[in-house]
């Protein structure tokens, strides 16, 4: 579950050809797409550009990312309880999130925090992260697989 | 006739399903009707889409229109033609439904799509599951009665400006009630995806008219790629729509086409000319 180990030049590799696919589905310039843009407040993205953008990058890197999963992902070993309370994350839930999403500056984290706000949290970077991890995934899985 | 399954559907069997992966079908264009847009053709294979994928995921949730990435419309049909219809799905769960497609006519393709995506929402929001269900089996036996869809309503937008070969506008008042919203969907009327592409289609054309095509020739519809949905367009409500040039070379002109709601980004899509072929 832990990030910590993805570096930034893994995420230099990717990140050209992210931030070009962003620019596709978003129909903006690829110069907007800064690795630390937020999707919703910085580049405009509504919920189908997200699946647009998701579908997108599986294409690009031939990786099936888990849709919709992203927060249960973020959410780690924490039960649903412990991670919100009446559509606001809790102080634990807000530690894993910010755990999870190294890349968000601090700030970005409001309080309280709901749990239909952290969409807005997400950055390009996070999408560099979430096709890495699955990259990795399907490398574990291709080689878990008998000869 | 109720309109149920009738006034705007374009399946009329399913001849093959493999569940989740593959579903074949067809459709019979009533030889009464005055003609059958290839935007009709792309929803019919959709359709399709959405039947395998309803089927996939037990009728639970349903999807509805949201990304094209590529439309291909390789020839126009016409009256009294039946599409062979197939989908590739590539991908269904509650979220989402993607696959790729195509419509054929006696033995020619006519449309082809290519990375669509259907947002899944709940089924009972736009119908009542068992009478889905009901449809799905007699779709998969012997079939529908065919001739249910009457033709193109009849939706005129008006020119409100726009630059010679730069741009066009008009406006768009969707009817407060219409035949087809009976269908599409009985639980919940929205404006097909479809009529609306339509007509963003023949501003697009009107558009490419004033640009000069090389040779003397022609511009022909070729393609419409990142077609995207944002949002249900309701009965009632009034759409600005604009086509603006985008690219042009010597052989093609690419535009812009563009619906707003109250100023909003409702949907777009990139329509592009060629000049020949068949269209």
């Amino acid at each position: 579950m832990s990030n910590e180990n993805i570096t930034k030049e893994e995420i230099a590799v990717i990140y050209p050809k992210v931030a070009e696919t962003m620019a596709d589905a978003l129909g903006c310039d690829v110069a907007k797409v800064k690795l630390e843009s937020s999707l919703i407040n910085d580049l405009g993205a509504e919920s189908i550009d997200f699946l647009d953008i998701i579908f997108r990058l599986e294409r690009t890197f031939k990786v099936k990312i888990p849709r919709g999963k992203i927060i249960e992902t973020a959410r780690g070993e924490l039960s649903e309880s412990a991670f919100e309370q009446g559509g606001v994350v809790t102080d634990a839930g807000v530690a894993r999130l910010k755990f999870f999403l190294s890349e968000v500056p601090a700030d970005r984290f409001k309080t309280p925090l709901k749990s239909a706000e952290i969409p807005k949290l997400f950055t390009v970077e996070t999408f560099c992260k979430m096709v890495i991890r699955q990259q990795r995934a399907t490398a574990a899985g291709a080689a878990a697989k008998p000869a | 006739m109720d309109g149920h399954f009738n006034a705007f559907t374009f399946v009329n069997r399913i001849t093959a399903l493999e569940l989740g992966i593959s579903v074949r079908g067809n459709y019979f264009i009533p030889p009464h009707i005055q003609n059958f847009p290839q935007s009709l053709v792309a929803e019919a294979v959709g359709q399709l889409a959405a039947w395998g994928a309803m089927s996939a995921v037990d009728f639970k949730c349903r999807p509805v229109a949201g990304i094209a990435g590529h439309i291909e419309l390789l020839s126009p049909v016409r009256p009294g033609q039946t599409l062979e219809l197939s989908v590739e799905l590539e991908s269904v769960d509650d979220e989402a439904a993607a696959y790729r497609g195509e419509a054929s006519a006696d033995g020619i393709p006519v449309v082809r799509l290519q990375n669509c995506v259907g947002p899944m929402l709940p089924v009972e929001d736009f119908d009542a599951p068992q009478s889905l269900r009901e449809h799905f089996a007699v779709l998969h036996g012997n079939g529908s009665t065919p001739g249910g869809f009457g033709g193109i309503p009849p939706l005129e937008f008006v020119r409100t400006g726009g630059e010679p070969e730069k741009s066009a506008l008009a406006t768009l008042q969707i009817p407060a009630s219409a035949e087809f919203f009976s269908d599409h969907f009985p639980r919940r009327p929205v404006f097909p995806g479809a009529l609306l592409m339509n007509l963003n289609l023949q501003l697009a054309a009107i558009l490419a008219a004033e640009i000069t095509a090389p040779g003397a020739g022609r511009w022909n519809l070729r393609t419409i790629s990142d077609v995207k949905l944002r949002t249900f367009i309701l009965p009632g409500e009034q759409l600005e729509l604009e086509a603006k040039l985008f690219a042009r070379d010597e052989n093609s002109a690419t535009m812009l086409v563009e619906t707003r709601k109250g100023g909003k980004l409702a949907g777009s899509a990139r329509v592009s000319f060629a000049t020949g072929g068949n269209s």
